[in-house]
């Protein structure tokens, strides 16, 4: 018996030895599979538009062949090679900040002024300075240049400029005895014109209700109609408790006491027009340029434009919006990344400044960041069109760049958004409240200039 | 291996006269039995410790540390811990946490035992019956948040739509703080009410036969059945299924999932669970310090209810003695 | 189940009153995966549609889902895990049972109350450090990464210990006597009496990983090694205003799990029992 249970034994070791075997090759399979992406090969480069053979739904097939071609380009006649990664749910997902936790972020990412600081108080932002001619720096807008500069050095490089405004169909208009000349003109006008088209499945007027930077983005030139500001202008106070704050808190509050703005929209949010106007659930869209090439999808829909209204007293203004391009200044190869942000956007070849037109008035619709690209595109018709001609008059010239703060900052004014829109909380007592958030959180902090 | 065999041979052979063939074979077999169970567990062992506990120790060390979001850390003392308590959203989704959980266990335990009670008799069909109770549960949260979003949309909606038409009006199911938390809340218990349902079911059968018999000869009626009889001998279940309930409810997967495609914790966080703040911080503002501070606190808490569940249950035996 | 009738058995109306109410309520329970599925087949324009019965039904939907976004890999990906997950981990948990059920070794009771006590460890509790373990090994973004972890479960191993304490010792003896090392115990005798209670276990574990989304979520970000789930919810992030392509891929995604439901349902509720009376 001895001897037998002796071979069993033997057998068992070399059964487990051999399943461990296994075990250890496994790994090396697996993961030639599964594509690591950072350790070694050609640059990544996370975007949020799905690439052109599964383009679709909220992104157009002429945005993704764009960056198709702007890769495609650069592998053509640079060495270090690109790959695009499209990352879904980029804006409200984890997938960036986990990507840098871990150590593996992407080469080159877009970011937006909101998650500028971040980002750049994290050290990943790489100088792209050097790489852009002095020409090319001054070819950019400085209102859009502001919030992506520190201390004179450019760490991103803006591909569009995206203006706020508000959108309404026409047919909801006229159904409700409306004309062009009852288009709001001040807050009151809006909500009274809201309330005209508010019916039972329809919304008179929509803000965005989901917490996040896209909230507060939209929720900032409301605030600055009024005079106010999250943070003074030497950037290390703040400006909170004021009374432009407070009106606008409750601007956004009554319209959903009223019923006339939904709490939950349909599609991927307040920036869907196709999911909310063009269906009928909103007559009124607060929403930005984007909208005017969705909306080519839906040619029969009718759709009208206008300025942000004012609050008595107020002077008009809107937030300008708008991604950029940024190397990770930790990532495999910086200097590479870096020069080909400079390469795609920011330089004065033809190529680049014709590259940053197509896209704004070609693959999408915004107002180019460039004095260059802006005139190639008048020129070439990209804003004669009613609604690009409106945007680029009249609703950009007095736009103010989405500013950048830190997440903190970010958060204490979503607070403050949130429990005043939703849950009908204090305009006064919660702009109070964010103002001396934000005032402790400043006292404390160390990063990049806010202001 | 062989070392150690050959040790304890000595050891045998001093312990007992040498020359007794049988106490030896014994004693190796008994050694031999050692190491076989050792090798049996360790696969599962090795896994549990690195991939359980390990972590575990590790988020009540990280609790001890900032962390930048891009890969360093630096040890902060307390400073999360006393954070933590100053950071009204996280009093919040306690609070949110709390209530859910208020709600949710004692709902779920009724609705499933009462429909455990509902299918417990033959009739015709009741297999099908109870297949269709249970059906919810194997779907993933994923598809059962994004359907019940689906039909939740507002103003038109189908539950609106049904609503309104009942002349009850419509609602912001899940955009409305005050429906939101409710709406989540209804959902899980949709979908978990059917594998308590047989959970129940197996403790409702394992109840002897003779006491039904005894109580109907004393002309017990159906409520008195279930007072006297049902609800002691379903005592074992019920303990089980509060314990499993409670788990589920604070650090549960469908308190995620669910609210990660229903709600993201919002409107204004009304549904913000702590599991899913704590998520929230650690990998949407990269601050893993503070989000493991919070876990470890969470982790802490539910380890102190199971405590008091052990001691309700007397050592965590659910069956009759 | 072979209950017959209760003491207290009331008359035929009341008895058919009452089938029809339970009739309706697990129909009502279904009521929203009929919508879904019903969903699956409307068109854009129907999709709001009270009535679960699509006015213009089209199978449209689910080309494009299959088409639009690479929805066959993330099937792929779902299995692939799920089944590796699946019989890896049975295989660790009913050796760990069989050992600490039926082989006697010192610290046994002591392992078995720290096995048993990881239950009280919950996924969302622990991501973060977890992460940063899965992260260390350098398993982050790869199938690796998504199966080894999954693995390590104390239910299985509870469940298999139970059953195993339930065996009759003789079975084993009679093998000891003739020569039967363990491992072949375990592999010759032990593994076969419990196929049942593995097949439950494996159609458990399979809708277990088939449905799990928070560690898939985590630890992937490369778009080919997305599992099902986390499929699903970006595609919602990306079409959200197309509920019926949303439905079709919801659909697809459940009709597995309901297909497997549906065909094992019997053990899995003997299954679901065992885990409620037993322990």
């Amino acid at each position: 018996m001895g001897n037998s249970s002796q071979l069993s034994r033997r057998s068992f070791l070399t059964r487990t030895a051999g399943a461990g075997l296994a075990l250890g090759a496994g790994p090396t399979l697996l993961t030639a599979c599964g594509g690591s992406s950072s350790s070694s090969g050609p640059l990544t480069f996370w975007n949020f538009y799905a690439p052109a053979k599964v383009a679709g739904g909220s992104v157009p097939a002429s945005q993704s062949k764009w960056f198709d071609d702007l890769i495609a380009t650069w592998n053509k006649s640079h060495k270090p090679q690109i790959k695009l990664q499209y990352i879904a749910d980029y804006l409200n997902g984890s997938k960036l900040q986990t990507a840098f936790a871990a150590g593996k972020g992407p080469d080159i990412f877009l970011i937006s002024p909101g998650d500028f600081l971040r980002y750049y108080n994290g050290g990943v932002l790489e100088d792209l300075t050097p790489h852009v001619t002095k020409e090319a720096q001054q070819d950019f807008f400085p209102n859009v240049m502001k919030t992506r500069t520190v201390d004179g050095k450019i760490h991103a490089l803006p591909m569009e400029v995206e203006p706020m405004a508000f959108f309404y169909s026409v047919k909801a208009f006229e159904g409700a005895g409306l004309s062009e000349a009852d288009v709001p003109k001040t807050w009151d006008d809006l909500l009274n014109v809201a309330h005209k088209l508010r019916t039972k499945k329809r919304f008179g007027v929509t803000f965005e209700t989901t917490p996040g930077y896209y909230q507060d983005f939209t929720w900032y030139p409301f605030m600055w109609e009024g005079g106010a500001d999250v943070v003074g202008p030497d950037g290390k106070t703040s400006a909170f408790d004021a009374k432009g704050t407070v009106d606008a808190l409750r601007l956004w509050q009554e319209s959903i006491k009223s019923g006339v703005a939904p709490r939950k929209f349909l599609g991927t949010g307040g920036n869907d027009i196709l999911a909310n106007l063009a269906t009928g659930y909103t007559a009124i869209q607060n929403c930005g340029i984007w909208s005017i090439s969705a909306l080519k999808s839906k040619p029969r829909f009718e759709y009208g434009m206008f300025k942000l209204p004012t609050p008595p007293g107020g002077r008009y203004t809107t937030v300008l919006g708008g991604w950029a391009f940024v190397a990770n200044a930790k990532g495999k190869d910086p200097e590479a990344a870096a020069k080909f942000c400079a390469w795609a956007l920011g330089s004065m070849s033809d190529d680049s400044v014709r590259r940053v037109a197509d896209w704004c008035v070609k693959a999408k619709s915004d107002i180019a960041p460039r004095k260059s690209s802006t005139d190639l595109a008048t020129k070439e018709g990209g804003y004669s069109s009613a609604p690009m001609k409106f945007f680029k008059d009249e609703v950009f010239p007095a736009g103010r760049g989405e500013p950048r703060y830190p997440p903190q900052v970010v958060k204490a004014v979503q607070q403050a958004i949130q429990s005043c829109q939703l849950s009908g909380a204090d305009p006064a007592a919660q702009a109070r409240q964010a103002g001396e958030s934000i005032d402790s959180y400043l006292k404390s902090y160390k990063g990049a200039s806010l202001a | 291996m062989s070392g150690a065999a050959l040790g304890s041979d000595v050891r045998t052979q001093r312990t007992r006269p040498p020359g007794v063939p049988r106490a030896r074979r014994r004693l190796t077999q008994r050694r031999r039995e050692w190491i076989a169970g050792y090798l049996f567990v360790a696969p599962d062992c090795l896994g549990l410790l690195v991939f359980v506990a390990i972590p575990m120790v590790l988020s009540f060390v990280l609790g001890f540390f900032e962390s930048t979001g891009f890969g360093g850390y630096r040890f902060a003392g307390l400073a999360n811990y006393q954070r933590m308590f100053s950071d009204p959203l996280f009093l919040n989704s306690v609070t949110v946490t709390f209530i859910y959980l208020v709600l949710f266990v004692p709902l779920l335990f009724c609705v499933s035992l009462g429909l455990a009670l509902l299918v417990r008799q033959k009739r015709p069909l009741i297999g099908l019956f109870r297949s269709l109770f249970f059906a919810p549960n194997v779907i993933s949260l994923v598809v059962v948040g994004v359907v019940w979003q689906f039909l939740l949309v507002d103003n038109i909606g189908v539950v609106n739509r049904v609503s309104d038409a009942l002349g009850l009006g419509t609602r912001s199911w899940l955009g409305d703080p005050k429906f939101a938390l409710a709406s989540v809340l209804l959902v899980s218990v949709w979908f978990f009410m059917g594998y308590y349902m047989t959970i129940f079911l197996a403790g409702l059968q394992d109840i002897p036969r003779h006491f039904y018999d005894a109580a109907r000869v004393d002309g017990a009626g159906r409520v008195q059945t279930f007072r006297h009889i049902t609800w002691p001998l379903l005592r074992p279940t019920s303990l089980f299924v509060l314990l499993l309930t409670t788990i589920t409810g604070v650090g549960g997967l469908q308190g995620f999932d669910l609210i990660y495609i229903m709600t993201r914790g919002g409107p204004n966080n009304a549904t913000s669970l702590a599991i899913f703040y704590i998520y929230q911080q650690a990998f949407q503002y990269s601050d893993f310090g503070y989000a493991a501070a919070m876990a470890s606190f969470v982790a802490f808490i539910l380890f102190a209810a199971m405590l008091v569940m052990f001691a309700l249950t007397r050592g965590g035996r659910f069956d009759y003695d | 189940m072979t209950t017959t009738r209760r003491p207290d058995a009331p008359s035929r109306v009341g008895s058919f009153s009452l089938w029809l109410g339970i009739a309706l309520l697990s129909l009502l329970t279904v009521a929203p995966l009929v919508w879904m599925f019903s969903g699956a087949f409307k068109t854009q324009d129907d999709i709001y549609g009270i009535s679960p019965i699509p006015p213009h039904p089209t199978l449209g939907n689910f080309v494009d889902v299959f088409t639009k976004i690479p929805f066959a890999r993330y099937i792929f990906n779902s299995a692939f895990v799920a089944i590796i997950v699946t019989l890896v981990a049975l295989l660790f948990h009913s050796m760990a049972g069989y050992a600490l059920a039926r082989l006697r070794f010192p610290g046994r009771e002591i392992i078995f109350t720290s096995i048993f006590a990881t239950l009280l460890v919950s996924v969302p509790v622990i991501l973060v450090p977890l992460f940063i373990v899965v992260k260390t090994l350098g398993l982050v973004n790869s199938y690796w990464g998504l199966i080894v972890p999954a693995i390590f479960n104390a239910f299985g191993i509870f469940f298999l210990r139970q059953f195993y304490l339930s065996l009759p010792r003789e079975l084993e003896e009679a093998a000891a006597v003739d020569g039967f090392g363990y491992w072949r115990i375990y592999w010759h005798i032990v593994l076969p009496l419990s196929r049942p209670l593995l097949a439950a276990l494996a159609v458990f574990f399979f809708l277990a990983n088939w449905n799990s989304f928070l560690w898939p979520l985590t630890i992937t970000e490369n778009p080919n090694l997305w599992m099902i789930q986390v499929g699903i919810a970006s595609f919602q992030q990306q079409y959200a205003a197309a509920w019926n392509y949303i439905m079709a891929a919801a659909t697809v995604a459940a009709l597995p799990t309901l297909a497997l439901f549906f065909v094992f349902q019997r053990r899995l509720a003997e299954t679901i029992k065992f885990s409620g009376v037993g322990g």
